[in-house]
């Protein structure tokens, strides 16, 4: 059954885009497709992020063209869940869901989003014949706006984890370059950088997201370890996951006090106040970290990909799609569509990563003059080597999040051994996995 | 004289209270004491099914709820007898002859902490206590103390700012009471003695006692449902260290979507607070 919806997925994108195709014959533009929705208010849920203030800035060319009004509300990110959950559930005023990678299995399960086919057979004439959509990194495009091989929402505001070093720190202590691995990063940059109340490295670990994302899966994955395994139940204790978290325990030697206080917020500033020599942080915050007015080391930044670890590279994988919400009514999903569509663009990505976005478009970063863009070759080489089940991206995550964040502390803080944290994790884990029935059969295992 | 006014005349007045309690506080608990009897996740509605007490066995035999509970009656059993021992003093100062218009400002400026929102108070919490740009650090000779990080030292400083706060409301009930003492039986207990602590204990604490009960109860209360300051400042961490039972609460309820357990905890937390209150009240008017 789930390869004939696939295939007839597929078969509806290609017919849709075979459409397209036909429509660019006939001269689609936006201002065209959007006239029988001009007037319309789209809603959509936007973070405070660089990404987001980019488009907000191209806003008025969309919203003049279109006659669409999009009307943002802006959360920070530990709130944007429970306000877009809260708005779907009471039946809101969201037209557009923001999809953080590991929300898309609960919002695709609960209905509250429409899969993109569906939403191009519905207004065909929406269809922009030039969206192509291999153009988008194939793991991001999978990542972020699909869920069980179908398609939902496009990658908008985009991460990959990247070290972000400052050079003249490193020079100054003899070294030519960022580390290759983390055994490197901790045996010998550590000592060497960690002095006179300046530290080698910060890794974000507040108890939120941060802890799970950035810190505790970003430790498992490089040195073979992983949250299941392949029947579903915690691995967290095998030999690779518990090298990897005893490996952050070391590591916490040469990073500031109080690391586990530490969002992004705390990491991206003591890196720019030159406090700390290395971070591993989201590509989103590059535009802050050499702007001369965040960052007092602006002219040191360099950027690599993340260290790599027995098991590869394996670099922190993070991001938001945008998709149609079920709730909105049909002149909404066809303006949230446009929008989406506009916003993914090929046309505007490059102006997109000038004003401080992350586009997942592969075309933009074969493009010339991108020389000051230091990421993006670092970006493009982790988002050939990622892992898309980077943190596990069912419905239960919001739950499983919760008990790593938890524990994941409590290691940090030596409350617990990494062993017991590890065990209690598993046990809870798989009590909530058990609930949500994937051990009984009742549901297939997700990824 | 009450049957004199016509019954209408008694619900044209009651009535709208007691509609808009119904509607504000009545109704939400219901509803909680419905969704408690529930699996009821945000996230799962598909799968809303009655399951009797099973939430409530859950957070009995949760051994984090727990934690939390104990950390809020710690923080309640260090921050209260600070709050009241200082407010008694600045009272009884504040109650001392002379100095109008100090007296006046003092007490004027005991508003302010009082005044200032939760969340706020939260705020400048953080980049008071900052460890490397915080004010406080710099008062305290420069030194490198990490008051957010470190879990003691996050437990310190929501006692401090829970005193700093409330203090003021402990001293001003306190005052009030203070006040009560007529003027005649205070000269006479001075005449009597020189012991401020004899006249303390045996003229002015009868008249304190019930703005001391008042005070337990209410800062029991708020203590228990203290939220807002904690969440801004630290967000219950680092690890647990400050995740007091109302955090939890909005933990489970709103991060992780479980409306069922986390109004089976809420209902388990109302039922502590209601027997707090009788115990106060009982405990204390018997002295009285």
């Amino acid at each position: 059954m789930k390869i004939l919806r696939n295939l007839l997925g597929t078969v509806a994108i290609t017919g849709i885009l075979a459409t397209g195709a036909m429509a660019d014959n006939h001269g689609w533009s936006l201002k065209k497709a959007a006239e029988p929705y001009a007037g319309t208010t789209i809603d959509v849920v936007f973070l405070l992020r660089p990404g987001y203030e980019a488009i907000e800035a191209m806003l008025p060319a969309f919203e003049e063209e279109t006659g669409i009004k999009v009307n943002i509300i802006k959360h920070p990110y530990e709130n944007a869940l429970g306000e877009q959950v809260r708005d779907f559930v009471a039946g809101g005023d969201l037209d557009i869901a923001l999809i953080d990678l590991v929300w898309i299995g609960n919002f695709a399960e609960n209905d509250w989003i429409i899969p993109l086919a569906d939403v191009q057979a519905k207004f065909p004439d929406a269809v922009d014949p030039d969206l192509d959509i291999d153009d988008f990194f194939p793991l991001v495009l999978n990542a972020f706006g699909g869920w069980n091989d179908t398609l939902y929402g496009l990658p908008f505001d985009n991460y990959s984890g990247l070290m972000f070093y400052n050079r003249c720190i490193l020079e100054e202590a003899g070294f030519d370059g960022p580390p290759e691995t983390w055994q490197q990063l901790k045996d010998e940059y550590g000592p060497a950088l960690t002095k006179d109340g300046k530290y080698a490295f910060a890794l974000q670990s507040k108890r939120n997201e941060t802890q799970s994302a950035d810190s505790f899966a970003r430790m498992l994955w490089p040195f073979g370890g992983s949250f299941l395994d392949a029947d579903f139940k915690s691995n967290l204790n095998s030999d690779e996951s518990q090298t990897g978290l005893k490996f952050r325990q070391d590591l916490m030697q040469y990073m500031p006090d109080g690391i586990v206080a530490y969002d992004h917020a705390e990491t991206v500033n003591a890196f720019s106040q030159g406090d700390v020599a290395m971070i591993t942080e989201w590509s989103a915050f590059y535009s802050s970290v050499v702007s001369p007015d965040t960052s007092k080391v602006a002219d040191c930044v360099e950027i690599a990909p993340e260290p790599t670890g027995p098991a590869g590279r394996k670099p922190a994988l993070g991001g938001f799609s945008l998709a149609v919400a079920a709730q909105a009514d049909e002149a909404e999903q066809a303006a949230a569509y446009l929008f989406i569509q506009w916003a993914t663009s090929k046309a505007n990505a490059r102006e997109y990563l000038e004003r401080g976005g992350v586009p997942a478009r592969q075309s933009v970063y074969k493009e010339d003059g991108l020389e000051d863009y230091k990421f993006v070759p670092a970006l493009v080489e982790s988002w050939q080597e990622g892992v898309p089940e980077f943190r596990p991206r069912f419905a239960e995550w919001p739950e499983i999040t919760e008990i790593v964040q938890e524990w994941g502390t409590k290691m940090m803080l030596g409350e617990v051994t990494t062993e017991e944290g590890a065990q209690e994790i598993g046990t809870r884990m798989e009590e909530v996995l058990e609930a949500a029935g994937y051990y009984s059969g009742e549901k297939p295992l997700a990824q | 004289m009450r049957g004199q006014v016509p019954r209408r005349t008694i619900f044209a007045f009651i009535g709208p209270a007691v509609l808009g309690l119904a509607m504000v506080g009545i109704a939400p608990l219901l509803y909680a004491v419905w969704t408690s009897l529930h699996f009821y996740n945000l996230t799962k509605l598909k799968r809303v099914e009655f399951i009797g007490a099973d939430n409530y066995l859950t957070v009995l035999t949760d051994e984090v709820f727990w934690q939390a509970m104990g950390r809020t009656f710690f923080l309640l059993g260090t921050a209260l007898p600070l709050q009241i021992a200082l407010g008694l003093g600045i009272a009884l100062v504040l109650h001392q002859p002379g100095l109008t218009l100090v007296k006046t400002l003092a007490r004027l400026s005991l508003v302010l902490p009082m005044a200032t929102t939760y969340a706020v108070v939260g705020l400048l919490g953080q980049v008071m206590f900052n460890q490397k740009f915080g004010v406080v650090n710099q008062l305290l000779g420069g030194v490198d103390v990490n008051w957010i990080g470190d879990p003691n030292n996050a437990f310190a400083m929501i006692i401090f700012w829970d005193v700093w706060q409330w203090t003021p409301f402990v001293a001003l009930v306190l005052l009030a009471g203070l006040t009560m003492v007529p003027g005649e039986v205070e000269e006479a207990a001075r005449l009597e003695t020189k012991s401020t602590w004899t006249i303390l204990r045996y003229v002015q604490l009868p008249f304190l006692l019930p703005g001391l009960v008042a005070v337990l109860i209410l800062r029991t209360a708020d203590t228990l449902k203290l939220f807002d300051m904690v969440f801004t400042l630290t967000r219950g961490g680092p690890g647990s260290s400050t995740e007091f039972i109302s955090l939890m609460i909005q933990r489970v309820g709103f991060r992780g979507f479980d409306q069922g357990l986390a109004s089976a905890q809420a209902i388990i937390l109302l039922i502590i607070t209601i027997v707090l209150a009788q115990i106060y009240i009982r405990v204390f008017h018997k002295e009285v």
